[in-house]
């Protein structure tokens, strides 16, 4: 680096003011929304409408408060699991695996006719919740067991959960009637009920408890408390006698049990049955929105509802500017860049120092007979 | 059942290639101590960019080029990232894993599903003596003769020479090469964006000779499962053509079984790459050596100032 006149120097900050974090967190935002906007002007988006694509669209009118608030449902759930994951350290990359096998453990309550229709809905829940934790728990056993890495691991089992999922639509499941790859349509009462004339169903209080759940967890319980040792340290954690793998484990599975939840809210809520569409895309905006939300439940349920717009004003511009389905997750790419790049600010002091040490040293040392003549 | 032995054995050196090229990028990246999860989206940006670039007219080398051209320029993104400026390397990986994804579907949205001129067998006359079997083995295009040619390349330099010495040592221990005078940070840049250029390979690899076409989200993993073979190679290059062969030899019976007619469940049948994988990484942690070969300084990024 020695060719730059100036050198970058980092140095680590050890307190970090109130308003240094908000600043950061609000600047990295409105740089990455600046991003986006040139990266859509540029694919052909007229720049004098994306105000309108991004406000009256999505949170002016009720269709598109609508479909932004029935998408914060599960995007919230999925967000959660990763957050609570985030805080032992654990990558979860595999929500959307969880989220089918919730999708598929409740479509298997329903399609075998499991228990007595009161009893239908409460077990639809638990069997969502047991896929989903299973889901992740295997990738759990394994970084613990086999110190398989969990980020490969999860990930991977989005592709076999996707791929069995498949095989159930298109073998066992398939609707009889009309051989659509779909399941049979729930009956009226395994469906979650929706808010009179909307599509917003009644799994927003899935969400709601789930993330005053996870609050109270991370924020006031024993369980809590020693995840955050374990997130420090491991080998400390251990040596102190916390029971660093069972702690691993159990938050795997509630996190896997949250987005197995996810796939139920979906199921129940939205299509009514097991389609291929279930859970496409929600690998990348969890974990966005866990960091946007920075691990932290309430800031994860904003945060939701925030890229549910993203998603909604990435419809209209699909139908208006024929623009291809991934430019959502290439926008929630940016603005994930530039907030966790503008993080560089947290951690570290940032200064600029000349890289030309002989010069500096030339002026202020001067020659010895120049000191001379001088006195 | 000869013949479908020797289309298995045939088809496997071309499953196989992109495996091995995607593993060995990752593995210079990895000797240098940077972990480098945007695999997916960087071989995703490789694999369109040949595609358009063959679509608009150029050549094949011009396309290889496009492909390494975009790969670097993608790869300068999260060298900026996760070296300059320290960022969590999973959190990195995962950023460009999916901003190369994304744009290469808005990239590759108006030459989709449209096929190309592909990248065929450069000499099938020299092999006409061989038995049949062989014949189809070493009768491959240039491409997958460089991917098989590159990782011997490769140990070499990482090995045998000064530069990867250095580079070694700034994955093993980077407190103490910067000590010994070694730039850490340009030595980082450096393997990333070698790393990244191979990835690029990889990727036109994908679309000029597998599938002869860009389809969104074409890449279904292959980046993953690398992350997953350099662990299983332990970190060695030449390991790493073995592993390539074995995940080559898996994905080449799949479209077989498929196109044989038996009644086979295909989406299980699909499944065998990924479940393999996981396997293979399980297994790898069983010993209590196997782990050993994983460079000391992995994933830890290294700033001067910064006690450890």
């Amino acid at each position: 680096m020695s060719v730059l006149p100036y050198r970058l120097v980092l140095s680590p900050r050890l307190a970090v003011p109130r308003w240094l974090r908000a600043a950061t967190l609000v600047g990295g935002i409105a740089f990455g929304l600046i991003c986006c906007a040139i990266f859509l002007i540029a694919f052909g988006v007229p720049a004098g409408d994306l105000a309108n694509q991004f406000i009256l669209y999505v949170f002016g009118n009720s269709a598109g408060l609508d479909q932004t608030l029935t998408r914060a449902i599960s995007l919230t759930l999925v967000a959660l699991s990763v957050a609570l994951c985030l805080r032992i350290r654990f990558w979860n990359i595999g929500v959307e695996g969880q989220l089918w096998m919730g999708a598929i453990g409740a479509t298997a309550v329903s399609f075998y006719h499991i228990g007595p229709w009161f009893l239908r809905m409460p077990l639809m829940i638990g069997a969502a919740a047991i896929g989903g934790a299973v889901w992740c728990g295997i990738a759990a056993v394994a970084k613990i067991r086999l110190r398989a890495d969990e980020v490969i691991t999860t990930l991977l089992l989005n592709y076999v959960a996707y791929l069995f999922a498949q095989d159930l639509l298109y073998g066992r499941w398939r609707n009889p009637t009309d051989q659509f790859p779909v399941s049979p349509t729930f009956p009226r009462y395994e469906q979650l009920p929706t808010f009179g004339g909307w599509h917003l169903h009644y799994g927003v209080f899935i969400a709601l408890a789930a993330t005053a759940f996870c609050w109270w967890l991370c924020r006031y319980s024993r369980f809590g408390l020693l995840s955050q040792a374990v997130a420090e340290n491991r080998t400390a954690s251990r040596a102190l006698g916390i029971p660093v793998a069972r702690i691993t484990l159990t938050t795997a599975c509630l996190a896997g049990a949250v987005s197995g939840l996810a796939g139920f809210s979906i199921v129940s809520g939205e299509e009514h049955k097991l389609t291929q569409f279930v859970g496409n895309d929600y690998i990348f905006p969890s974990i966005a929105i866990a960091y946007l939300g920075r691990a932290n439940p309430v800031g994860v349920f904003i945060a939701a509802i925030a890229v549910a717009g993203l998603y909604t004003a990435g419809d209209s511009l699909k139908a208006f500017y024929q623009l291809p389905d991934t430019v959502v997750v290439t926008m929630e790419a940016f603005l994930l860049m530039t907030v966790a790049a503008f993080d560089v600010f947290i951690r570290y002091r940032i200064g600029l120092l000349r890289s030309q040490p002989k010069a500096i040293r030339a002026k202020a040392v001067p020659p010895a007979e120049a000191r001379g003549t001088g006195a | 059942m000869n013949g479908f032995l020797a289309d298995w054995a045939g088809a496997v050196p071309v499953f196989a290639a992109p495996f091995l090229l995607a593993t060995t990028g990752l593995i210079i990246n990895e000797r240098a101590g940077v972990m480098n999860l945007g695999a997916e989206g960087i071989m995703a940006m490789g694999a369109v960019s040949a595609v358009i670039a063959m679509l608009s007219g150029s050549g094949l080398v011009a396309a290889i080029l496009c492909a390494c051209a975009a790969a670097v320029a993608i790869t300068l993104l999260f060298a900026l990232l996760a070296v300059v400026l320290r960022l969590e390397q999973v959190l990195s990986g995962l950023v460009i894993f999916a901003f190369g994804v994304g744009l290469s579907g808005v990239l590759g949205d108006s030459y989709a599903n449209q096929p190309i001129k592909a990248l065929g067998p450069v000499a099938p006359r020299i092999f006409a003596g061989l038995p049949h079997w062989l014949g189809r083995i070493l009768d491959q295009d240039p491409l997958t003769y460089f991917a098989f040619v590159l990782p011997v390349l490769v140990w070499w330099v990482l090995e045998r020479t000064e530069l990867g010495l250095r580079l070694r040592a700034v994955g093993e221990d980077a407190p103490a090469a910067d000590a010994a005078g070694v730039n850490v940070m340009r030595m980082r840049i450096g393997a990333v964006l070698s790393g990244g250029l191979v990835l690029g390979l990889a990727g036109a690899h994908l679309s000029l000779v597998g599938s002869q076409v860009w389809v969104n989200g074409m890449v279904s993993g292959r980046g993953w499962i690398a992350v997953a073979l350099v662990t299983f190679s332990r970190w060695n290059t030449l390991r790493a053509i073995g592993a390539a062969l074995l995940f080559g030899a898996v994905q080449a019976v799949i479209p077989l079984i498929l196109s044989s007619g038996l009644n086979v469940p295909i989406y299980l049948i699909q499944m065998l790459p990924y479940v393999a994988t996981i396997v293979v990484l399980g297994a790898s942690g069983i010993g209590r050596t196997s782990l050993s070969a994983q460079p000391e300084d992995l994933a830890r990024p290294f700033l001067r100032e910064e006690r450890r």
